[in-house]
């Protein structure tokens, strides 16, 4: 029996010796946050973070890191209160299929962990093992960044306020009973 | 007012249209916990395999599944004897004869990876244990995997077309000949568009079963289209469509790839029922992904035009080939794409291109994002600069005295009645400076590192015809007693956005917070008909009718109000979830209040609103390309900077524009990503994204040797978003999603012979044909252009 540590709780698990992390999280501990997309470690779809390091969980045998602390997507948040990678990723569009995102943001977890405020160039080359086809790269960056001064920071000084000048000239035309709207608003 | 996109700060978005609000399922996909068919499990779910051809082109003598069948733990193995044998398609509508495929091929295999048949088993390495003990006999023929070998007298006959040509597109009108002899310059060019992978990260997968007390089949599948995959199920099974339920859970990327049933959805439901009802689930690895689903057309584009000496062409006259691979797929469409689109861009009187797909024992074409305009906007685009460089006349300048414009009716009857394509070309000429930049030879033009600026432009569809006489879209919106609104569309979310897109339409033509909506999409049994998510058509058509049932829904409340109150209903409105007299402006009531009302003791009143919406076409004439498409069309610009390494031939992309004609932003944030993803793509396919094979079989098929676009060298985007307020789309939105590839390669290659005097007819560019080009500007001998 080997003993996991994954999401900070421990599993007693009888394990072959080529099983990879992979398929003990998705197959036996039924933890399909981690998706894969390839199996060979060219997508990232299935990162993970092994002490804080971004790990490719397919080409990772599960009995080698018995005891180590393994993080998955499932396990950011804290209850319904979501880790600023995730809400940032949720705030500012980085999301589309959806399914390279948990790999992704694993890898930008890992990234702000170590460097709340990267370069434009760190954030490239820490995400370049990861794989978005929808290729959603430039929201994806917007949302690292802006992830970085949350966990800085706290939550309340990360407004949306380069977006809103983006969206300016896009906005909508005006609308009826605006003095309604003001009402519910204010 | 203010764009919100802050969901942490708990901002109720009220008319939602307009606004970037966070997509509906994000919290469920940050937090992993949203369900891909990819993830389903069920318990004594087996694990399916298609049994594949490993011959490009052979007669089966025989399949001895035996030994298989006997090895433990395999629980079903169909054959073609299995099934009965009927062939589907995916242009059945407009096109009969290019129905071409089997669901499990029963005499003959033409390419490597055909279906011949499937095996389930309790697990993985069962299946692929008896996959090895499946015997097929062969008797070999010769293969052609050329597409020009193929279309030669004599080549190899893959089906029974003439030729292997399984689809002729003439396109013709006026008269392109004599216009050519009253041009003032006529000039011809030859391009070539390389073959690509739809690549989606999630592959293709499904659950497949079959209930055995009452007959009926569930599949569980990736797909952008569950009712059309319904459709060629029922065909195939020869079912009823009401005995088979189609449902498409979160789907992982499809970019064109999953429009179609493929054989694997078809022996999952089967494997199924010869395996008591257990359900099976089949997944592609991603080397199957890579070599069995389905690819990007290769065409060979030769393309023709007359111009005067004001630069106002005449005529134009060309003939496309594609590769077709070894089935039809959406290859008469993809063909009309790649001529028809045209006419949407440019003022054409005398026309004339034919198009050929044709057949050929490699993995099958299909309908990747934007159809065939891909690699027609390299070749068209690519063209327009060459004419223009010859007249000497500012590329920009050349295509604004020829583009479409507002309110005009095209020489094939497509009615353009929104256009914003000038106004696209305008800014985002003005937003990258093109004045200063073009062809100016103080602007980064000596030392190695050469810089230049290109455009390319386009429009598209939002909707097309494909295999029914209709294209309607549906959507219910039920409204409970305690306020909870629930869309129901049968449009396929695959990741584009169109939950949420839909939503905010609902929720703002019923009055209420985007927050109200709950969505259940793309399940055949309790969803609305939606022929599927292809052709930028969803926002547009679906669009309408979630619009449609948003105001119905909103009627029924307000005459339940009315009554009560003994009101006009024509002067109630909900606005802002405030039931309002419109005449004196005051408010009635909330919205739960109202809902409160109508479900009460004296009303006790259901509130589904319904919606429908078949957009205004006519019916195309293939024989020459006459029709109205589609109910409005999308326009787009794009300026591309680039830097070319003149001693390593490598290109760097500085900075990109594009101007895009979408009607109306319904998400602008949903709205850039789709631009920029496409951008994204088409740098890709411009560069690295090349399927080669050997033989009928794919060299690269995985993600180290088939590159696609990474996160390090992501260039500057700016996306400008042209509303024009397009009468027939709701709240003026247009489709898109597809537009803003269409022109990239040719804004590249464009902008690298502005910067170096090379010019790239052949996709993918890469650091040796610059070289090479280079090479060839330097040698005193005149170059001659094909």
């Amino acid at each position: 029996m080997v003993k996991l540590v994954i999401n900070k709780k421990e599993y007693l698990l009888d394990l072959k010796g080529h099983e990879t992390l992979l398929e003990v999280l998705r197959d036996k501990l039924s933890l399909t946050g981690t998706k894969t997309a390839c199996e060979e470690s060219e997508c990232g779809t299935c990162t993970v973070n092994i002490n804080g390091k971004a790990v490719l969980s397919c080409i990772t045998l599960a009995a080698d890191i018995a005891g180590e602390e393994v993080i998955t997507i499932e396990g950011l948040a804290d209850g319904d209160k979501l880790d600023p990678v995730q809400q940032a990723y949720v705030d500012y569009g980085a999301v589309q299929c959806g399914f390279c995102i948990p790999g992704m943001i694993m890898s930008s977890k890992a990234l702000l962990d170590r460097n709340p405020h990267p370069t434009q160039e760190e954030i490239e080359y820490a995400l370049d093992g990861n794989i978005c086809r929808c290729a959603g790269y430039p929201k994806i960056f917007d949302a690292v960044r802006k992830a970085g001064e949350m966990m800085q920071k706290g939550p309340e000084h990360a407004g949306p306020e380069d977006t809103k000048e983006k969206f300016k000239t896009n906005m909508a035309k005006g609308i009826t009973y605006e003095e309604f709207l003001q009402m519910k608003q204010t | 007012m203010s764009v919100s996109i802050n969901s942490s700060q708990n901002t109720a978005n009220f008319n939602p249209v307009g606004k970037s609000v966070p997509r509906i399922e994000g919290r469920g996909i940050v937090t992993g916990q949203t369900k891909y068919v990819f993830d389903v499990n069920f318990p004594n779910m087996l694990v399916g395999k298609m049994i594949r051809s490993d011959r490009p082109h052979a007669r089966i003598k025989s399949i001895n599944t035996a030994k298989a069948q006997a090895l433990p733990g395999v629980k079903a193995i169909i054959t073609a004897k299995d099934t009965y044998g009927i062939k589907y398609g995916s242009n059945e509508y407009f096109f009969p004869h290019t129905v071409d495929q089997m669901a499990i091929e029963s005499e003959k295999v033409r390419y490597i990876g055909d279906e011949i048949g499937a095996i389930a088993a309790v697990d993985e390495e069962t299946v692929l244990e008896a996959l090895n003990l499946i015997e097929v006999e062969y008797e070999e023929l010769p293969s052609v995997t050329d597409v020009l070998e193929a279309m030669k007298p004599g080549a190899p006959q893959i089906h029974e077309a003439m030729n292997n040509i399984g689809v002729i597109l003439p396109v013709n009108f006026g008269n392109p000949e004599r216009a050519f002899k009253e041009s003032y310059y006529v000039r011809e060019d030859k391009f070539y568009a390389s073959a690509a992978a739809m690549a989606a990260l999630e592959p293709h997968v499904c659950v497949g079963q079959w209930e055995s007390f009452s007959n009926k089949i569930t599949l569980w599948a990736s797909s952008q289209a569950p009712f059309k995959c319904r459709e060629a199920l029922a065909k195939t099974l020869k079912m009823d469509l009401n005995d088979i339920r189609v449902i498409k859970l979160a789907v992982g990327g499809g970019f064109g790839g999953k429009l179609e049933m493929l054989p694997m959805d078809f022996a999952a439901c089967l494997l199924s029922k010869k395996a008591g009802g257990l359900p099976v689930k089949i997944c592609y690895n991603r080397e199957e992904e890579f070599s069995f689903s389905r690819r990007k057309h290769a065409m060979y584009y030769k393309i023709k035009t007359g111009v005067t000496q004001e630069g106002v062409i005449t005529a134009m006259t060309g003939e496309v080939i594609a590769d077709g691979g070894a089935y039809c797929s959406y290859g008469p469409t993809v063909m009309a794409a790649a001529i028809m689109r045209i006419f949407m861009v440019y003022k054409l009187q005398h026309f004339r291109i034919n198009g050929y797909r044709v057949y050929t024992n490699t993995p099958i074409s299909g309908a990747m994002r934007g159809f065939g305009g891909v690699q027609s906007g390299f070749a068209i685009e690519s063209h327009m600069d060459l004419i223009a460089n010859h007249l000497e006349i500012d590329p920009i300048e050349f295509r604004l005295r020829n583009i479409t414009h507002a309110n005009m009716t095209t020489v094939n009857k497509m009615l353009l009645t929104t256009n914003g394509l000038k106004e696209c070309i305008e800014r985002a000429a003005e937003a990258s400076d093109w004045k200063n930049k073009h062809a100016n030879k103080n602007y980064y033009k000596t030392g190695i590192v050469r810089r230049g600026i290109g455009i390319g432009i386009a429009a598209d569809v939002m909707g097309s015809k494909m295999y029914k006489s209709h294209e309607s879209a549906g959507a219910i919106i039920k409204v409970e007693e305690d306020g909870s609104v629930y869309l129901f569309t049968g449009a396929a979310d695959t990741g584009q956005g169109s939950n949420t897109a839909l939503s905010q339409i609902a929720a703002h033509a019923l009055g209420v917070k985007y927050e109200r909506i709950r969505i259940k999409s793309g399940d055949t049994e309790i969803t609305p008909f939606d022929t599927g998510s292809f052709a930028s058509r969803v926002t547009f058509i679906s669009g309408n009718a979630a619009l449609r049932g948003g105001h119905d829904a909103k009627l029924q409340i307000l005459e339940i109000v009315a009554q009560e109150h003994k009101l006009d209903i024509n002067d109630l409105d909900i606005v802002a979830e405030e039931v309002i007299d419109k005449k004196d402006k005051t408010v009635l009531m909330n919205f739960d209040k109202a809902l409160e009302l109508c479900y009460s003791f004296n009303y006790g009143k259901q509130i589904i609103g319904r919606g429908s919406y078949n957009p205004k076409t006519t019916p195309i004439d293939f024989r020459t390309g006459e029709g109205n498409v589609s109910g409005s069309y999308g326009f787009e610009a794009q300026i591309a900077e680039v830097d070319v390494n003149t001693e390593t031939g490598e290109v760097h992309i500085l900075k990109m524009w594009d101007a895009h004609d979408i009607g109306k932003a319904i998400n602008p944030q949903s709205v850039e990503a789709q631009i920029e993803g496409s951008l994204m793509m088409g740098i890709g396919y411009t560069f690295t994204e090349d399927l080669r094979f050997k033989n009928g079989r794919v060299l690269n098929p995985n993600f180290a040797n088939y590159r696609v676009p990474r996160s390090i060298g992501v260039p500057e985007m700016h996306s400008i978003l042209i509303e024009t307020d397009d009468p027939e789309g709701p709240y003026g939105a247009k489709g898109m999603g597809e537009a803003s590839l269409l022109p990239t390669s040719a804004a590249i290659a464009n902008a690298i012979e502005d910067a170096c005097g090379v010019r790239i007819k052949d996709l993918p560019i890469t650091p040796a044909k610059i070289i090479e080009g280079l090479a060839a500007l330097n040698t005193p001998s005149p170059s001659t252009s094909s």
